[in-house]
């Protein structure tokens, strides 16, 4: 990425557009593959898929309303016909519990994930990007170096380590903030200062990776033949920052904006499990613990397919940025 | 900071719970009697845990299932990834190319902590089903790295000189070609072992891979969790162990690696 910014005129309209043919496919692909590997899962069961399920309560009864609510006595790919031909209406079968549909499920915890995970969002393009160009304009010196550290350090600590010990100071030393939403139902926004620390906590990975590759974008930009062209010509140095250098850090760093879609799905269950928030990643974890497969279907389906997605527009966007680097398809 | 000094703080900074880890199980002695749950004192100088044992011999033991899942985990990822990543760089048909790379591609799209979480619904993984998940998890990724390391070599007029000299097709692809990638292979195995020792706390925190009341840094976390506010050294001294093991392997490997080409914008 030695060229002048902005170089999206090599690749052409066409280029473009079979990239995005190549790229949809892929996408449809790999979202035909998420649908098969959740399904597998069923099959995969060792023996009898309703006795293997029905677990501590091997009761009879039991046995029978679990083969009965996943159809478990038709052939296989009959079931997967069906139940592939549901997803796309949003009828992800019933669960095995509490005989609820796992649309119901999946609308109940859709609230709280979708709050946290967009402030997440929003706090972390300019959090990200600022730190990166702070970091950049002034390389190599003390500021750059404790951006640097500090954003080196915290990019590997797992949240939950993290979490607990934030909740140790902030909640239990100096009593500032709630350690948990516990009492506070689906009414998250009504109470900001439950969502402090969860989001601080889902901000720390990603915002250490983004302006990491901001920062590195910037400083190779500012180093290249072209930056140093522009300050001879007299360009002010701030559109030389901005105008210039800034762009050669956009590609990569839409690039690990999808990366950070699947630490952000793996933060949220985490976190809404440390903070006890009542959503999607919860209902996860308690369909985990109770065996409850088609739930844990539902909702795996959901979050593949959130990814597949969310992934080929960042390679489209990384594309038309850099046609020529080659975004992976 | 200079690079032989972040290299002394990252050595400083893993060294205490990499000791603790691997050592602590010899040190650790005959486990006392149960007392109260979640008490200060009375013998036990870190308190007790949520069922009365000592949280100090807990935190000795519970080191090692951490270290050693996360390295069984990546050896195990670059023992499928090397051959495949290999072969798919060294072979000129285009077709096994194909075959051995375009079925990882798809694997990408599912979300780490999803796999293992979808795969615990249904089974019960102990350590080493855990250790096989997360590296299953991570062979996509890496075979996807040792494949452009290595096609970067294999491309070299070094290599075609080697196989107009009858050089077998081993030394060729392993001699030469593997030999050329290690540098890069090398910065990728510490990003992955960041990456691996990440997803492995995780989910055993989550309750995947281990037993409820099993003597694990990340189970000590969740279950004492409850007593935070009687007896927080049962969770904060494993969290703090945690933190130091994760950080410390990443700021070795930066410093060790330095002037080597870092990867940018891949999944760790």
């Amino acid at each position: 990425m030695k060229t002048a910014p902005r170089g999206t005129s090599s690749g052409g309209p066409g280029g473009l557009r079979s990239f995005v043919a190549r790229r949809l496919t892929l996408g449809l692909v790999q979202t035909a593959a998420v649908v098969l590997l959740v399904f597998a899962l069923t099959e995969a069961l060792p023996g009898d898929a309703a006795v293997a399920l029905a677990g501590d309560q091997p009761d009879p009864a039991r046995i029978a309303s679990i083969r009965e609510a996943m159809d478990l006595d038709r052939p296989a790919h009959e079931r997967l016909a069906d139940w592939a031909a549901g997803l796309p209406r949003g009828d992800f079968g019933t669960s095995l519990t509490s005989g609820r549909p796992v649309a119901e499920y999946i609308a109940g915890g859709f609230g709280p994930s979708l709050l946290l995970a967009a402030l997440t969002l929003a706090l972390l393009v300019p959090l990200g990007f600022g730190l990166g160009v702070l970091a950049a304009r002034h390389e190599g010196r003390l500021i750059d170096r404790l951006v640097s550290s500090v954003t080196l350090a915290v990019y590997a600590v797992p949240e939950f380590a993290l979490g607990v010990l934030l909740v140790s100071v902030f909640a239990l030393k100096l009593a500032w903030l709630p350690p948990t939403a516990v009492g506070y139902g689906t009414d998250l926004i009504g109470h900001p200062a439950v969502l402090v620390l969860p989001v601080l906590v889902l901000l720390a990975r990603p915002v250490c990776s983004l302006s990491r590759l901001v920062r590195a974008g910037m400083v190779d930009a500012l180093a290249s033949p072209y930056a140093a062209h522009a300050r001879r010509y007299g360009v002010p140095g701030a559109r030389v920052h901005y105008a210039h250098a800034l762009p050669n850090a956009l590609a990569p760093a839409a690039q690990q904006l999808a990366r950070t879609i699947d630490w952000l799905l793996c933060g949220v269950i985490v976190v809404e499990a440390l903070f006890v928030i009542p959503g999607l990643g919860t209902v996860l974890l308690n369909a985990v613990a109770e065996r409850d497969v088609p739930v844990v279907q539902g909702l795996a389906v959901v979050f593949g397919v959130l990814t597949v997605v969310l992934n080929l527009a960042a390679d489209v966007v990384a594309y038309r940025l850099t046609p020529r680097a080659g975004v992976a398809a | 900071m200079t690079a032989p000094r972040r290299l002394l703080l990252g050595l400083a900074v893993v060294a205490v719970p990499l000791l603790l880890a691997l050592l602590g199980p010899l040190f650790a002695g005959e486990p006392g009697p149960r007392a109260a749950s979640f008490t200060l004192g009375g013998g036990h100088w870190l308190g007790t845990d949520f069922v009365g044992r000592d949280v100090w011999q807990q935190v000795l033991h519970g080191g090692r299932t951490v270290v050693l899942t996360a390295l069984a985990a990546t050896a195990l990822a670059y023992l499928v990834a090397l051959p495949v990543g290999l072969v798919s760089a060294v072979t000129h048909a285009r077709r096994l190319e194909e075959l051995l790379m375009r079925p990882l591609d798809v694997l990408l799209a599912v979300p780490s902590l999803l796999l293992v979480l979808l795969v615990a619904s249904v089974f019960t993984p102990g350590a080493a089903g855990l250790a096989l998940l997360v590296a299953l998890v991570n062979v996509p990724d890496a075979a996807r790295i040792v494949r452009a390391a290595a096609a970067e070599a294999a491309a070299r007029p070094a290599v075609e000189a080697l196989r107009m000299q009858g050089e077998s097709w081993w030394r060729v692809a392993v001699g030469y070609v593997g030999r050329s990638s290690l540098r890069t292979l090398a910065a990728d195995a510490g990003i992955r072992l960041t990456g691996v020792l990440y997803l492995v706390s995780t989910a055993a925190f989550l309750g995947v891979g281990v037993a409820p009341d099993a003597a694990d840094w990340a189970v000590m976390v969740d279950r004492n969790r409850t007593g935070l506010f009687v007896q927080p050294w049962a969770v904060v001294v494993p969290a703090l162990l945690i933190v130091a093991l994760t950080t410390g392997t990443n700021l070795l490997f930066d410093a060790a690696l330095e002037k080597s080409p870092r990867r940018k914008g891949r999944r760790p």
